[in-house]
């Protein structure tokens, strides 16, 4: 199958996998009790007991079941349906979910990784500014069945920011994400991206006192994919990967991505000088 | 000590090449090490054809170094893989 067609069908399949149902969900799955702030992924399977008392529990073919809590909070279950789920209905479909916040530019998507709180939904709300459309915010989805390029699917997510990204950003500001959350949705100014697209580059977000941008080469790259994320992982127990077969997956990911380090002080009157070295880079100027 | 020709140990590990980097993981641990320079030459050399001495002859002679100093690199390093049992013959 052709690429992007494959790609089109994983958009269909998620979209079919995801659709909910409400109804009381089972408090342990294969016989392992998950309580609350727990989750575990079986086999087809995936069970996820929020601290708050959500029950998410999907099943491969039959989608996923929502318990609500006596106190629900619908900004909270979209929260845990678009993160976690989410990221365990793709691994459990082949599909591989990374941290990372991108934009797309002349057919390609850029995308951003790093821990929670580095910065990555704010760069992207800042190169929209700059007329690059959001790609996907805080999950990227990769769809590896094309041996010979890596197909990202566009984001399900809506961009999120704090009220200081807000201000750094000049994005505009939409309903409050959950009730004890302090970010806002917001508007990606320069729109979004709705078709699958190759990835053109993986870019490492990090803390330093000056601006820099580095590439990164040889067993580094490898060593950053393996970097035990939190969806990597998930993705290599979803398919059963044994240590040999994890290391096949980052050696076939590795050569095939290229990778940059961004490095930026958190400083926000110097936000703008590493915007332009992230703006540099996608557009090719760097 | 006991020394033979120099062999890997099928099925103890997996290795790629990038950028012109051998990498090489552990299979028992995950533990993965990154060879450059000498220590990736010395890697691809351990094929069950050469025991310690033509290794250490054939590097010195290819990096124009002294056979001393690169013997001690080299027993340094056959003994890190000896130690995660990685190859048999160190």
């Amino acid at each position: 199958m052709e690429p992007l067609a494959s790609a089109r069908a994983a958009m269909r399949l998620l979209a079919q996998e995801t659709g909910v149902t409400y109804a009381p969900v089972p408090p342990a799955l294969d016989g392992f009790d998950v309580g609350p702030g727990r989750s575990r992924l079986s086999g087809d399977r995936y069970l996820l007991h929020s601290g708050s008392g959500y029950r998410f529990l999907y099943e491969r073919g039959v989608g996923v079941r929502i318990e609500i809590p006596a106190a629900p909070d619908p900004a909270e279950e979209a929260l845990w349906f678009n993160g976690s789920v989410y990221a365990a209905v793709a691994s459990i479909n082949g599909l591989m979910p990374i941290h990372a916040s991108a934009v797309a530019h002349d057919g390609r998507v850029f995308a951003f990784t790093g821990p929670s709180g580095a910065g990555k939904s704010t760069l992207v709300a800042a190169l929209g500014a700059r007329g690059l459309p959001m790609f996907c915010d805080d999950t990227l989805v990769l769809d590896l069945s094309d041996p010979n390029e890596i197909v990202c699917l566009p984001g399900h997510k809506r961009l999120k920011l704090s009220a200081e990204a807000l201000r750094l950003t000049g994005a505009v500001r939409q309903e409050k994400v959950a009730a004890m959350i302090d970010k806002f949705y917001a508007a990606p100014p320069a729109g979004d991206v709705r078709e699958p697209l190759p990835l053109a580059r993986l870019t490492f977000l990090e803390d330093g006192s000056e601006p820099a941008l580095l590439s990164v080469s040889g067993a580094e790259r490898f060593a950053r994919l393996s970097d035990d994320h939190h969806t990597a992982a998930m993705f290599a127990q979803a398919q059963a990967a044994d240590l040999g077969a994890r290391f096949a997956l980052f050696a076939r990911l590795a050569p095939a991505i290229p990778m940059s380090r961004l490095i930026r002080p958190r400083d926000a009157a110097r936000f703008d000088e590493s915007v332009t070295l992230a703006a540099e880079l996608v557009t090719g100027q760097a | 000590m006991m020394t033979g020709l120099l062999r890997k140990r099928e099925g103890a590990f997996a290795e790629t090449a990038i950028d012109g980097e051998v990498v090489v993981m552990d299979l028992s641990k995950g533990d993965f090490f990154s060879l450059t320079g000498t220590a990736a030459a010395v890697w691809r050399r351990i094929d069950g054809t050469r025991d310690r001495a033509t290794l250490v002859s054939e590097i010195a002679a290819e990096y124009d170094a002294q056979s001393e100093a690169v013997g001690r690199d080299i027993a340094a390093f056959l003994d890190q893989l000896d130690g995660a049992g990685l190859i048999d013959g160190a």
